[in-house]
């Protein structure tokens, strides 16, 4: 087998996490630490990790309404994730502006500016919910690697 | 001692040590009183629209149908808190939340991702005009301490109705006048 097809299969495993927080009040971010570090939920099961460069990520986990101070910022993150990389929005804020829906600083929704693939609403969702989102991206990563 | 009840579940964990959750290979555990998905009883609804009112994240709309047939109640999940708040106002109890957290859907589900209900009009029996439906639990409350047919009283519009009474009371106290 050729090495790099034999890297291809080994590296579908393992898509890495990336998180990106948008303005978030911070509810949403504790659960997505809590579905990664605490034993009892355990996202490194699926492969998942975070990493601490959006260069080595697959997918992008978004948090909060996007405001106008961060815009710019979260974009310029997210073009430096190589492709193919896929977008999940965890809590309302980022799939709909939320609570913060209307509000002078909210840019929002996140999809006026970003792809979003999969939404996690919830506020915040428990972590059980995150880990079903980040499956589903993982479908959407497979299919995008052509795996 | 109720205050050290914490020390017996603190040794069993560091006994038991930790544990992972068998979810998403097996079923997850959830709490009965997990505030989930919000759904809605359309039989229960009488249509105050004090859900709408109370909604912090702005997720209920209520629109009624061009031809009077009813009126639409939608809630978006994409917006909605969890707050409880809903539940907790409404006054017939047609608001619960479930224990359904199973919200993580695909981009292009976003704008179906509702809780959609219809609640259809009454025609009135007497004059035909169109009627918000009233739960026989709400009509038994109200009507608790009237001699009224209640049965007969829900398929009436308001203005019947006050008709409808009227003609009996009348009728009761010129029965007592008379003895």
């Amino acid at each position: 087998m050729h090495p790099m097809n034999a890297f291809k299969k080994l590296a579908v495993r393992s898509p890495w996490l990336f998180r990106i927080n948008a303005g978030s009040c911070n509810g949403c971010d504790v659960e997505l630490v809590a579905t990664a570090c605490i034993p009892r939920f355990d996202v490194e099961r699926l492969g998942c990790r975070y990493c601490g460069s959006p260069r080595h990520a697959d997918i992008v986990l978004i948090t909060g309404p996007l405001n106008l101070r961060i815009r710019d910022k979260v974009l310029r993150v997210w073009d430096e994730v190589p492709e193919p990389k896929v977008a999940v929005a965890v809590g309302i804020c980022p799939i709909s502006g939320g609570v913060f829906r209307g509000g002078y600083t909210i840019d929002g929704p996140m999809d006026r500016y970003l792809p979003i693939d999969v939404n996690v609403p919830g506020c915040p969702p428990r972590p059980q919910a995150i880990l079903e989102g980040v499956l589903k991206a993982r479908e959407v990563w497979l299919s995008r690697m052509g795996a | 001692m109720i205050v050290f009840g914490f020390l017996k579940v603190l040794l069993g964990n560091v006994a038991k040590g930790p544990a992972t959750e068998p979810f998403p290979l097996g079923p997850a555990t959830t709490p009965a009183r997990f505030r989930g998905k919000v759904h809605m009883d359309p039989a229960l609804c009488v249509g105050c629209a004090i859900c709408r009112h109370v909604c912090v994240g702005n997720a209920i709309h209520i629109s009624e149908r061009a031809d009077g047939s009813g009126y639409d109640w939608v809630l978006w999940h994409n917006t909605c808190a969890l707050c409880g708040l809903c539940q907790h106002y409404c006054p017939t109890g047609a608001i619960s939340m479930s224990n359904d957290w199973h919200n993580a859907h695909l981009q292009a589900e976003k704008d179906e991702w509702c809780e959609s209900r219809f609640v259809p009009y009454l025609v009135c029996e007497r004059c035909g005009a169109h009627i918000r439906p009233l739960p026989t639990s709400v009509a038994g409350r109200l009507y608790a301490d009237n001699h009224v047919d209640v049965a007969r009283i829900l398929r009436l519009c308001p203005q019947c109705r006050q008709i409808e009474t009227a003609l009996h009371e009348g009728v009761r106290h010129d029965d007592q006048r008379v003895a």
